[in-house]
């Protein structure tokens, strides 16, 4: 005892050394790494070749069984589609159809394939092609997840839930859908829920029919000739020309497909039609595509080679970069406490996101089952200040992002304005005998905010928390859930008040966000569902003129907003870094980068430029 | 000893099937599927993809199916990494996490060993203090800590060594392996210290010095017998846990271990997958046990089986 008494100065001090000298360490590394205009070390990889850290480990390489983004930053190496996403706007651009045109008030596409299109073993793409590749997305047994992309095709949906058609045994005749007479009636094949459908009146003829299944030749894609694709719709869709540019409608190759099954797209057996074709493909390690000489653009190709390095940890991803072991990051790395530091350098990649961060009502219960409760929830929070706070975000207070789609007569939705959300609950019954609101009298234990666990999440939900608190005196628990969990209690409307939820939009048009609310189920998550704002958005979508369209689907989201089903909060701004050598690869609102544009620029005189695309 | 030896390796069996069977069913209880995602999917969808994945059978006839390709060690296929075998995502991860974790083990014994066996010799001098100080300080920072830390000074600030990512051997095994030695070196150093220092006062020992044996004789062929029992105890569970993964330093580090899949498997409730892995530790645990009791058959003359 005495003896370690004795000692005890010298492991002190031993201590001490080590602390100093991790403390010593610790600040050489900041003052060091604040001088330069760009973040980190910037020392361009050797040729034309990309290095780009692509998000998850993709749970495959082919387009139609792969719905995420981590696959889909993959897939616009690959494989080509009808049209492109423009580097910049994210609009379509031609790309293996070099022109197209609406018939019958958007309910028809015809679109022109390029001549001399190949796949990367030679073999002509052709019409069929898409037609093959669309009926594989579609067939029950192939069970795609987001088949539903597909689903305004005529037949497709009918085709996927593999219904039935109700045909006259004598004549031949199929029985039309009372609904849309120009289209045939599609029934459950499974006999017992057709038993029920057909109890409906309005089906009376239907009864007693011969029911034959819904084939894939049904699906309205087909090939007029060889380089002419025709698309036939149940809806107008006037976006269609930017939705066929999404990984699903992207063709397979049938030849490899039909011979080596799910192995397909192994590098030994895949054969691609994008800028790229696959050399390498290690799980949760690296992707390697190389330079695809057969693809029709291959002229403007720089870049001989990508590599993808598939990985989970943000942190690390920013340690690669600053090391410089890679050129850039996908969207939404830098943490949101690095932000601010970020910002100043000029690799920083901040642009308004086709994405949204809003909460939901469960609508069906009370007490938000009042229109009141739910505008004076929404109008108790400063959006502005969250949107500070959040670092990388705009404020939001009408549900359609800003600023992404020009010409969008977007509406304003309501203020924040405490006073009024007070009055409001007051006049929604939870007032004392003065009239004025009385936060005791509101029933606190049928409120609460749900959210899915992530670190960001939380602090929104606690910045929320605190407005509400501070605005409405009502203190409402907010409560976490794991991801999955979530996601089941959500669509099941389990959760009671609010819940989280985001929205990154498929294609440019402000419908991949209102039609969220077109389906009583699915995405809507809140239980509100108006026919009336279902049929305002189909009469925009039969719109020819773009400038009335907009203004119709505004219409409808004005309608939303006054009935309030959801809190918007903010819409999201990019959050990524390229290395100042990296050019073509611009920050849009998708943040997927045709790779046939970007290439690597060695003259150091030039990367302080910003060269735009050439388009033809 | 080798019907102890069957015996066990007996036992191995129905406790894997146990604990395979014990997983499947939490899997089953928790909420979400493996389809469910952000997007929520039309219920037709949902009925093709459970009739794809035979979900519509009852559950005796898929856990009958479960068992019977777990008991042939062939585990299916990833329901999130489609068309990539489960015992294929083994063969390529394993590698990486057992020369991870093998390496880091080999330098934490060295170092653990020996600066142990130091300790203990020279009792309470200055180097006992230091090396147990270290120790000290191995134990209580974590490897989340020290692994960016590392970075930090030696990716991020000297330009020495590659931030992260899997190179085969190479330079970028060094942090890794530094940081999951970390630990065990502290503890492997700890063990070594108190083992030695009882079996340094013990009679045989007093017996050996009696003899006229030298003192390297000593220590290396009585005093270390008897002093690295404890070592032994505790390698078994953690190579165990070393060679199946370490999820943190894999994370850091974006090694393509079975770390990663672990994690994501039970995200993505990846059925096969996280069975498969699953059976894949029990068995690692299990054996690296036995290998534990059969070593102490060598080294301790006590016991016999």
């Amino acid at each position: 005892m005495a003896a370690d008494v004795r000692r005890w100065p010298e492991t002190l001090l031993a201590w001490c050394a080590s602390a100093l000298s991790v403390v010593a360490l610790s600040t050489g590394c900041t003052s060091a790494a604040s001088h330069s205009k760009y973040f980190g070390k910037v020392s361009p990889p050797e040729g034309q070749q990309l290095r780009y850290i692509s998000g998850s480990e993709p749970e495959s390489l082919d387009p139609q069984v792969s719905s995420g983004q981590p696959e889909a930053r993959i897939f616009l190496a690959l494989f080509d589609g009808l049209t492109e996403m423009h580097p910049v706007t994210s609009q379509p651009i031609p790309s293996m159809a070099e022109r197209w045109e609406s018939l019958r008030e958007n309910t028809e596409f015809v679109f022109h394939l390029r001549p001399d299109l190949q796949w990367s073993n030679g073999e002509p793409i052709t019409a069929e092609d898409f037609v093959y590749s669309m009926r594989r997305g579609l067939q029950p047994e192939f069970a795609a997840r987001c088949a539903y992309m597909a689903y305004d095709i005529q037949y497709a949906q009918a085709y996927n839930e593999s219904g039935v058609f109700a045909q006259d045994r004598t004549t031949g005749a199929f029985v039309p859908d009372p609904e849309h007479p120009s289209y045939r009636l599609v029934l459950p094949g499974d006999p017992k829920k057709r038993e029920a459908a057909l109890a409906d009146p309005a089906l009376a003829a239907a009864r007693g029919k011969t029911y034959v299944p819904v084939r894939a030749e049904d699906v309205g894609v087909t090939a007029i000739d060889a380089r002419t694709l025709s698309i036939t719709l149940m809806r107008p869709i006037p976006f269609l020309p930017g939705l066929v540019a999404h990984q699903f409608f992207r063709p397979v190759p049938r030849a490899a497909v039909e011979r080596y099954a799910d192995q397909w797209t192994r590098p030994e057996h895949i054969v691609t039609s994008g800028a790229f074709t696959l050399k390498e493909w290690q799980p949760y390690d690296r992707i390697v595509v190389v330079r695809n000489p057969r693809f029709w653009d291959a002229a403007r190709v720089k870049l001989e080679r990508i590599t993808f390095y598939p990985l989970e940890d943000t942190t690390t991803m920013m340690n690669l970069y600053k090391a410089g072991a890679v050129d850039a990051v996908y969207n939404h790395v830098p943490p949101a406490a690095w932000v601010d530091q970020l910002r100043g350098y000029a690799d920083y990649m901040d642009t308004p996101e086709v994405a949204i961060e809003y909460y939901m009502f469960n609508t069906l219960h009370a007490p938000v089952n009042d229109v009141r409760v739910r505008k004076a929830f929404n109008m108790a929070i400063d959006k502005a200040a969250l949107a500070r706070y959040r670092r990388t975000q705009k404020p939001n207070t009408s549900f359609t992002p800003e600023g992404i789609f020009p010409g969008y007569p977007r509406p304003s939705g309501d203020p924040f304005d405490p006073a009024r959300a007070r009055a409001l609950l007051a006049s929604a019954g939870y007032a004392n005998a003065a009239g004025e609101f009385d936060a005791s009298r509101f029933p606190m234990k049928d409120v609460e905010l749900t959210y899915n666990t992530t670190e960001s999440n939380r602090q929104v939900a606690e910045f929320v928390q605190a407005q509400w608190k501070q605005n409405l005196g009502l203190t409402v628990p907010i409560k976490n859930m794991e991801w999955k969990t979530f996601l089941a209690t959500r669509a099941a409307l389990d959760y009671r008040g609010m819940s989280r939820a985001g929205w990154v939009g498929d294609y440019m048009d402000p419908y991949t966000f209102l039609a969220l609310f077109s389906t009583p189920t699915g995405d809507n998550g809140t239980g509100w569902f108006d026919r009336r704002y279902v049929a305002l958005l189909e009469a925009a979508n039969h719109e020819r003129d773009p400038g009335k369209r907009y203004q119709k689907l505004a219409e409808a989201e004005t309608m939303m907003l006054d009935v309030q089903p959801v809190i918007p909060l903010t819409t999201q701004a990019t959050n990524w870094m390229r290395k100042p050598y990296v050019k073509g690869m611009y920050p849009n609102p998708q943040t997927l980068h045709a790779w046939k544009f970007v290439y690597i620029e060695h003259d150091e005189s030039k990367w302080d430029e910003n060269p735009q695309p050439v388009i033809d | 000893m080798l019907s102890f030896l069957v015996r066990r390796l007996i036992i191995t069996v129905p406790m894997v099937l146990v604990v395979v069977s014990l997983t499947w069913g939490l899997v089953r209880l928790a909420p979400g599927n493996f389809y469910t995602g952000e997007r929520a999917i039309p219920p037709a969808i949902v009925e093709n993809l459970r009739q794809k994945y035979g979900l519509d059978r009852p559950w005796y006839v898929q856990y009958g199916k479960m068992m019977a390709n777990t008991a042939r060690g062939d585990f299916g296929t990833s329901l999130k990494y489609l068309g990539q075998p489960v015992n294929e995502i083994l063969r390529h991860s394993v590698p990486v996490s057992a020369t991870l974790g093998l390496l880091a083990y080999a330098l934490a014994l060295v170092v653990g060993i020996v600066s142990g066996t130091l300790a203990a010799l020279r009792q309470n001098s200055r180097l006992d203090y230091s090396s147990m100080a270290a120790a000290m300080v191995g134990i209580s920072i974590p490897n989340f800590v020290l692994g960016p830390l590392l970075v930090m000074v030696f990716s991020l600030t000297l330009f020495w060594l590659p931030p992260a990512r899997w190179e085969g051997f190479s330079l970028n095994l060094v942090m890794p392996v530094i940081t999951l030695a970390a630990v065990y070196m502290a503890y492997i150093a700890r063990l070594t210290r108190s083992g030695m220092l009882e079996v340094l006062r013990s009679n045989y020992i007093r017996t050996a010095r009696a003899k006229g044996l030298s003192d390297r004789q000593v220590l290396i062929r009585h005093a270390l017998r008897g002093g690295l029992l404890p070592v032994v105890s505790f390698s078994g569970p953690a190579l165990a846990y070393l060679i199946t993964g370490t999820v943190v330093v894999e994370r850091i580090f974006a090694l393509p271990g079975l770390g990663n899949y672990f994690i994501n498997a039970n995200l993505n409730r990846d059925e096969p997958l996280i069975i498969g892995i699953v059976a894949f530790t029990s068995i690692a645990i299990l054996l690296f046990n036995l290998a534990v009791d059969v070593a102490y058959g060598f080294i301790d003359p006590r016991v016999r089986y």
